[in-house]
C-alpha cells in the first residue's frame, strides 16, 4: 500500500462514516456503528495497520492524516451523539406526557375528635402554668361525687345534677369532673395544680345543647396565697390562648356549693364580638366556665387545713370549648361520629 | 324566675334600662336569661272609649256599639260581651291588629253590619284569664294611647341560684337591685283590719310534729265572695307566669311571689270543728289532691288533717276536698315552715314539685310566716270583701334574731387577693344589709367550715368583726361567705387579674402521653377518630360481649366482671355501661353506612366497665374498624377491598411505634369473630414484656347480619396497650447502623398447611444463631409439585456482625442449624 492510497482510503473511510452517522436514527445504533469503527478492532484500526507497511518517511504524514480522520469521526460521533440523545429523551417525553390536571393517587386521611383535641389543647396551655393532669374513676362514690364537695344528700343544688345511678350501693356515674379534687387533695401535698379531664354523665334528655355524656376539664390549685385574683388572671391567660389576643373576659359570681365565693367565667362572644346575636343570647358574652375558691369543707375532705391553706378550682365543659372554637351549634354533633363532620378534623 | 319590672318598681325605684338592670344584676350573681317584652305583641290596640251601646238589630247575643279612640270619626264595633256600658273605656283592635297567637283582625261583617275591629277581653290580649268580658280599663288612660304602651311590661327570667331562696321574690330581687343603685327598699304597707270573732276561737292548731313544721301561722276571713281578682293582679301574675284563679287562691299566690312566703288557703267549711293537725300521715291513709289524682301516703308525708283525715300534704299540694270554690265564703290561710329535707324528698316521691315546694325546699325565714299571713289576710279582705277575725293563731310566736358571722377583713382580703380597708368592706356589706359590729378577737371563734365538717378557729389577735345577717340571707354561715358578699356588691370585675406567685408543683408524667401517641399513629394511618357512648343497650353487651379469654397488657386492667346497669336509664337504648369498643364502633359504621359512606376506617380510645362484686372496674382500650376499601379507587385505579391484614398490618405499625415486636396466634372460640379469621396479637418489648394485647378479626357474618350492617366485611380490633390507662411514651433504644456487609439467605419451607407461619418463624429464630438479625416471610405458594397438604413459605434471612462481615463459612453453619430445627420442630423440609 503506498501513501497517496492509504489517504485515499482513510479519506474514503471518513466519508463512509460521516454519511453512515449521518444516517443513524437511534443511539444504540450508533453506539454499534462506534464500535465498528472506532473500537480496538475497528476499521479505522484496520486501515491503520496499514502503515506499517509504508516507508518510514511517509509515516508521518500518514499520522497526521490519520489523526484528522480519526478527529473528524470522532467529532461526528460525538455531535450525532448529542442530537440522538436529545431526539431520543424529548420522544420519551411525548411518550410519557401525563395529563398532570387529574387528581393524585388517593392516600386515606385521618383524623382526631375535636372532642379529644380541645380537651388535650385545654390541658397543654394549662401545663404550661404548671398544671399536670390527673384522672379519675367514671363509676364513682356518690361520697365523692357529691358528699364531699360540700353536696349532702337532700342538698337543693342537687337539683343542679340529674344523676345516673348504678346497681352498685352508694356508687353513681359521676356528674361532673369535680370529684377528682377531692382524690387530688388525698393523692399530693400543696402546693398543687391539676388538671381533670373526662367523660361526666347526667340524666338528661338529648337536645342541641345537652347531653347525656359529655366531657369536662376541672383544675385546682391550692396553696397557702392563691387568691381569687389569681383565678381570675389565669383565666385570662386561658381565654387568650384557647380564644385569641385581645379578647375581652368577664368576672361575675356564680353558684356551687363546693366553692366559696363562686363564679362564672364569661368570654366575649366569638360569633357576634360582643355586640349581641342570638347565639349569646344578645347578650354578647358567652359563658365558658364556673370557678371559684374551694370551699373549707371540701379542704377538710381533702384532708388539708382550710386555715392554712386556700386555692381554687375550675370546671369547663369541653364541648362548650369546641362549639366555640369550631363553630359548632349542635352538641350532638360529637357523638353521632358524621364522618363528613369528623373528617374536617384534619 | 320571671319578674315583671312593673311588678319590681313597686318595692324600689329603678332608673337604670332594663337592659342596663339585667347586666347589673348578673354581674351581682342574680343572672339574667332573659329580657322579654310583655304586649309587644300587641300590635294597633289602642285605648277607646264606649259612646253607645246597643242591641244587635239581627242577633240578641251581640251588641252594636260605637266607640270613640280619640280622633276620627267614631268606630262602630260588634261585640258579643255583656259587660260593657257607655262610658267605659276599652281595649280596641283596630283593623290590621295582630293579636297573641298570631290573631289578625281585620274589618269584617257580622250579621250585615260593618264592625270596624274589635274590643279585646283580658284573655285574647293574654294578660288576664278573662275570656268571658270585655278587659275594662282605667278610665283615666289617654283615648287612642297603644295598650302597650300603657298595660305593656318587660320581664325579666332571673336565674336564682338554689342557695338564694331569699331572692325567689319581688322583694328580694328588690333588695338587690337596693344592693346596686342604693335606693331603698320599700316594703308593702301591711295594715289589716280585724273584725268579728277572734281567730282563736274558730281555729285551733296543733303540731304534732314540729321537727318538720317549726311554726304554723293561721288567719280567717270571713264572708268573702269568690270572683276573679283584680285585673291588674291578673295581669301581673300571668306576666310571672302563674294563672290566675280566683280572688282568694289568686291572694296566696300573689304573697308568694311578693315576698317569698307560700300561703295555702283552705275552705274553712271543710275543716271539721276548725281543728288542724299537722302530722305524719299513717300507713294507709290517702288524699284526693288539688288535681284530682287520689294518693296513697307514705308514713313519712306531713300532713295538714283535721280530726277527720288529711286536708293536704303539707307545703306540696292541697287536697280537693278543703279547695277554695265558688261557694267559699270561710278563708283559713295557713302560712307555715315546713322543714325543706323532708318537703324535698316529699315531691319527689309524690313527683309534685310546684312554686310552693321549690321555696320551702330552700328554706324560709320564720319571720315571714307571720307577715305572709297578714299579707294573705289583708290582700283576700281586700280583693274578696270579707271581714280578718282578729289575732293569728300561731305554734311558734319566738322570732330569732339576727344571726353573728365572725370574719377578719385580712383574711377576706387573703381570699380575694384584694387590699380592702376594713371600712371600705363594712360599707359593701351595709348595701346587702349587713351590718357590722366590731369583736373582741381574743373572745372570739371564727367559722371557717360549717356543715357536715365543721371548723373553728380563735381570732386570737387578728381584727375582727361580726357580720349581722338578716334572718332571710340563709346562705351567709362562715368567713368565705362575708368575702363572697365583699366581692361581689363591690364587683367581680374590680377583682385584680394577677398570675399566681406560689411555688410551682413537682413535674408528673403525663397520663395523656401515651394515648396521645396511640391516636396520632393511627389517625397517622388514615384512621379517623370517633367517640361513642359509654352507655348502651344490653342487647349490645350480648351481641358483642367477647367470649374468648382477656389478656391485657402489662400493667393494664384487665377486661372482667358483668356489666354495670343504670338504675334510672334515659332509655333501653342507654342502660348498661359498654364492655368493649367493637360494638360502639359497629353502631358508628353502621350509621355511616345509612349515610351513604362506604369506605371506614376509624378507631377509638375509651373505656370499657365492669363489676365484680361491689367493685367497679374500668379499662382502657383501643379499638379499629375498617370496612370498604382498603386502598381507595381512583380513576386509574380499582379499589382494593379491605382485610384482616389491612387491621394486621395497623397493628403491627403500633407495635413498632410503641418498640414492640408483634406476634400472631389463632384465637379460637371467639363468638364475635369469623372463625378462621380471628388472631390475637401479643406484642412485646425487648425483654419480652407483653405490652399490647388483643384480638384482630373480621366480625363474624352473623353479627353483621344481625346488627344490620349493609356490609360484606367489617374487619375489627380491640387493644390492650401498656400505658393507655396513663402511662408515659417507653424511651427509644438505638443502635448504631452495621458498618459491615450482611449476608442474605432464603429459604423456601415446606410443611403441613395447618401449621402457622408464626410457628415456622419462630422455630427459624430459635435456631437462628446470634448472627441472625431479621426473617421475613417473602411468598407462600402451594400446589404442584408440592402435595396438597403441604405449603411453601419462603424467608428472607439477614446474617450480620456488628464488627465483621461474616464468613461464608458461618452462614453456611447457621443456615444449616435452621434447616435442622426447622425438620425437628415443624417436620418441615427445604425445598431447593
Ligand atoms: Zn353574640
Amino acid at each position: 500500500m503506498d501513501l497517496a492510497g492509504l489517504t485515499r482510503d482513510l479519506e474514503a473511510l471518513r466519508d463512509e462514516v460521516v454519511s453512515a452517522v449521518a444516517g443513524t436514527q437511534e443511539v444504540s445504533a450508533l453506539a454499534a456503528l462506534e464500535v465498528d469503527v472506532l473500537g480496538k478492532k475497528g476499521r479505522l484500526g484496520v486501515v491503520l495497520r496499514g502503515i506499517g507497511g509504508l516507508p518510514t518517511d511517509d509515516r508521518p504524514r500518514v499520522g497526521a492524516v490519520a489523526n484528522a480522520v480519526r478527529v473528524a469521526v470522532e467529532e461526528v460521533f460525538q455531535a450525532r451523539g448529542v442530537e440522538l440523545r436529545a431526539k431520543e429523551l424529548e420522544a420519551r417525553f411525548r411518550a410519557e406526557t401525563v395529563d398532570v390536571t387529574t387528581p393524585g393517587r388517593p392516600i386515606r386521611r385521618g383524623s382526631l375528635h375535636p372532642i379529644v383535641e380541645t380537651a388535650g389543647r385545654i390541658a397543654e396551655i394549662f401545663s404550661q402554668f404548671g398544671f399536670v393532669v390527673h384522672e379519675g374513676p367514671e363509676v364513682e362514690d356518690d361520697l365523692t361525687n357529691f358528699q364531699m364537695l360540700n353536696i349532702p344528700p337532700d342538698h337543693p343544688a342537687r337539683d343542679l345534677w340529674d344523676t345516673l345511678y348504678v346497681d352498685i350501693d352508694g356508687k353513681l356515674l359521676r356528674t361532673h369532673t369535680s370529684p377528682g379534687q377531692i382524690r387530688v387533695m388525698h393523692a399530693s401535698t400543696p402546693p398543687i395544680r391539676a388538671l381533670l379531664p373526662g367523660r361526666c354523665f347526667r340524666y338528661e334528655a338529648i337536645d342541641a345543647s345537652h347531653a347525656s355524656e359529655f366531657f369536662q376539664v376541672e383544675g385546682l390549685m391550692i396553696d397557702e396565697g392563691t387568691t381569687l385574683g389569681d383565678l381570675r388572671g389565669l383565666l385570662d391567660q386561658f381565654a387568650q390562648a384557647m380564644f385569641g389576643q385581645g379578647k375581652r373576659t368577664r368576672f361575675r359570681p356564680g353558684y356551687y356549693p363546693f366553692t366559696e365565693p363562686s363564679v362564672a367565667f364569661d368570654v366575649e362572644c366569638v360569633v357576634c364580638g360582643g355586640s349581641g346575636c342570638p347565639a349569646c343570647s344578645r347578650s354578647g358574652w358567652m359563658t365558658i366556665l364556673g370557678a371559684g375558691m374551694v370551699h373549707p369543707v371540701v379542704l377538710q375532705y381533702g384532708g388539708l387545713d382550710p386555715e392554712r391553706y386556700q386555692g381554687f378550682a375550675f370546671g369547663m365543659g369541653v364541648e362548650r370549648i369546641a362549639n366555640l372554637r369550631h363553630s359548632v351549634g349542635d352538641l350532638r354533633l360529637y357523638m353521632e361520629n358524621d364522618l363528613r363532620f369528623l373528617e374536617q378534623f384534619r | 324566675m320571671r319578674v315583671p319590672l312593673s311588678w319590681l318598681r313597686e318595692y324600689v325605684d329603678i332608673q337604670l334600662t332594663p337592659e342596663q338592670l339585667a347586666e347589673r344584676l348578673t354581674l351581682l350573681g342574680m343572672e339574667v336569661k332573659g329580657v322579654e317584652r310583655w304586649g309587644a305583641e300587641w300590635r294597633n290596640v289602642v285605648v277607646g272609649e264606649l259612646l253607645t251601646v246597643e242591641p244587635h238589630p239581627r242577633a240578641d247575643r251581640l251588641h252594636l256599639t260605637t266607640v270613640s279612640i280619640g280622633s276620627g270619626e267614631p268606630l262602630q264595633i260588634v261585640c258579643g260581651a255583656h259587660n260593657i256600658a257607655p262610658g267605659q273605656r276599652v281595649p280596641v283592635a283596630l283593623p290590621g291588629a295582630v293579636l297573641p297567637g298570631d290573631r289578625r283582625i281585620e274589618r269584617t261583617e257580622k250579621m250585615g253590619i260593618a264592625s270596624a275591629g274589635m274590643l279585646c277581653s283580658g284573655d285574647e290580649l293574654r294578660i288576664t284569664s278573662d275570656g268571658e268580658g270585655i278587659l275594662i280599663l282605667p278610665a283615666d288612660m289617654p283615648l287612642g294611647a297603644a295598650l302597650v304602651d300603657l298595660l305593656g311590661d318587660v320581664v325579666l327570667d332571673v336565674d336564682v341560684k338554689p342557695n338564694r331562696g331569699d331572692a325567689l321574690s319581688m322583694l328580694g330581687l328588690a333588695r338587690e337591685v337596693a344592693a346596686v343603685t342604693g335606693a331603698p327598699v320599700r316594703w308593702p304597707e301591711i295594715d289589716v283590719i280585724e273584725s268579728g270573732r277572734p281567730v282563736g276561737e274558730r281555729l285551733t292548731v296543733t303540731v304534732r310534729d314540729p321537727d318538720l313544721c317549726a311554726r304554723f301561722v293561721g288567719r280567717w276571713v270571713s264572708g268573702v265572695r269568690i270572683a276573679p281578682s283584680p285585673d291588674q293582679v291578673q295581669m301581673r301574675l300571668l306576666a310571672a307566669g302563674m294563672r290566675p284563679v280566683s280572688n282568694v287562691v289568686d291572694a296566696s299566690n300573689y304573697v308568694m311571689l311578693e315576698m317569698g312566703k307560700p300561703i295555702h288557703t283552705f275552705d274553712a267549711a271543710a275543716i271539721h270543728d276548725g281543728r288542724i293537725v299537722v302530722r305524719r300521715a299513717v300507713a294507709g291513709e290517702r288524699i284526693e289532691t288539688l288535681d284530682h289524682v287520689e294518693r296513697h301516703l307514705a308514713d313519712d308525708t306531713l300532713l295538714i288533717a283535721d280530726p277527720r283525715g288529711p286536708l293536704a300534704i303539707a307545703g306540696i299540694m292541697g287536697g280537693a276536698g278543703s279547695e277554695i270554690g265558688d261557694a267559699t265564703t270561710e278563708v283559713i290561710v295557713e302560712s307555715a315552715v315546713f322543714d325543706p329535707i323532708s318537703i324535698r324528698r316529699t315531691g319527689q316521691r309524690y313527683a309534685l314539685r310546684s312554686e310552693a315546694s321549690l321555696r320551702f325546699e330552700k328554706g324560709q325565714e320564720l319571720r315571714l310566716a307571720r307577715i305572709g299571713a297578714d299579707r294573705t289576710a289583708q290582700l283576700v279582705a281586700a280583693w274578696a270583701g270579707g271581714a280578718v277575725a282578729p289575732g293569728r293563731v300561731d305554734t311558734n310566736p319566738e322570732e330569732p334574731r339576727e344571726a353573728r358571722v365572725a370574719f377578719r377583713p385580712s383574711r377576706v382580703n387573703r381570699l380575694l387577693g384584694t387590699a380592702l380597708s376594713t371600712a371600705e368592706q363594712r360599707d359593701l356589706l351595709r348595701l346587702v344589709g349587713v351590718a357590722t359590729e366590731e369583736a373582741v378577737p381574743a373572745s372570739t371563734t371564727i367559722v371557717i367550715a360549717a356543715g357536715t365538717r365543721p371548723l373553728s378557729v380563735p381570732a386570737g389577735t387578728t381584727e375582727t368583726l361580726l357580720a349581722v345577717v338578716p334572718t332571710w340571707r340563709r346562705d351567709i354561715l362562715i368567713e368565705a361567705d362575708i368575702a363572697e358578699e365583699v366581692a361581689r356588691v363591690r364587683g367581680y370585675e374590680l377583682v385584680p387579674a394577677m398570675l399566681p406567685r406560689t411555688p410551682t408543683p413537682a413535674w408528673r408524667p403525663d397520663p395523656l402521653e401515651l394515648r396521645d401517641a396511640v391516636r396520632a399513629t393511627l389517625a397517622g394511618a388514615g384512621l379517623t377518630e370517633v367517640v361513642t357512648l359509654a352507655l348502651v343497650s344490653p342487647r349490645h353487651g350480648e351481641v358483642f360481649g367477647w367470649s374468648s379469654a382477656d389478656i391485657a397488657a402489662r400493667g393494664e386492667t384487665a377486661a372482667e366482671g358483668s356489666p354495670i346497669t343504670v338504675t334510672n336509664p334515659l332509655s333501653s337504648e342507654h342502660a348498661i355501661l359498654r364492655q368493649g369498643l367493637v360494638g360502639s364502633l359497629a353502631d358508628v359504621v353502621s350509621a355511616n353506612l345509612r349515610h351513604g359512606l362506604q369506605d371506614m376506617a376509624i378507631f377509638e380510645i375509651g373505656k370499657g366497665y365492669g363489676r365484680s362484686g361491689e367493685q367497679a372496674i374500668e379499662w382502657w382500650r383501643a379499638g379499629l374498624a375498617l370496612t370498604g376499601a382498603g386502598d381507595p379507587a381512583a380513576w386509574n385505579r380499582p379499589a382494593r377491598p379491605v382485610d384482616l391484614d389491612d387491621a394486621k398490618g395497623l397493628a403491627e405499625m403500633l407495635c413498632r411505634s410503641l418498640g414492640l415486636e408483634p406476634s400472631w396466634t389463632a384465637l379460637a372460640d371467639e363468638g364475635v369473630l369469623h372463625p378462621g379469621r380471628a388472631a390475637r396479637l401479643a406484642g412485646r418489648d425487648a425483654l419480652g414484656a407483653l405490652c399490647l394485647a388483643g384480638r384482630v378479626g373480621e366480625l363474624h357474618p352473623r353479627l353483621l347480619e344481625a346488627w344490620e350492617l349493609r356490609t360484606d366485611r367489617l374487619v375489627v380490633a380491640e387493644l390492650s396497650v401498656a400505658g393507655l390507662s396513663g402511662g408515659a411514651l417507653p424511651g427509644v433504644r438505638s443502635t448504631p447502623p452495621p458498618r459491615f456487609q450482611a449476608s442474605e439467605r432464603d429459604l423456601a419451607i415446606v410443611v403441613a398447611r395447618e401449621i402457622p407461619a408464626a410457628v415456622v418463624e419462630a422455630a427459624i429464630r430459635s435456631a437462628g444463631g446470634e448472627l441472625l438479625r431479621t426473617v421475613t416471610l417473602f411468598d407462600i405458594y402451594q400446589g404442584a409439585p408440592l402435595s396438597a397438604g403441604e405449603r411453601s413459605l419462603a424467608y428472607r434471612l439477614v446474617y450480620s456482625a456488628g464488627d465483621r462481615t461474616p464468613t461464608e463459612q458461618e452462614v453456611e453453619a447457621a443456615v444449616a442449624a435452621v434447616t435442622a430445627s426447622i425438620a425437628a420442630v415443624v417436620g418441615g423440609r427445604i425445598r431447593s
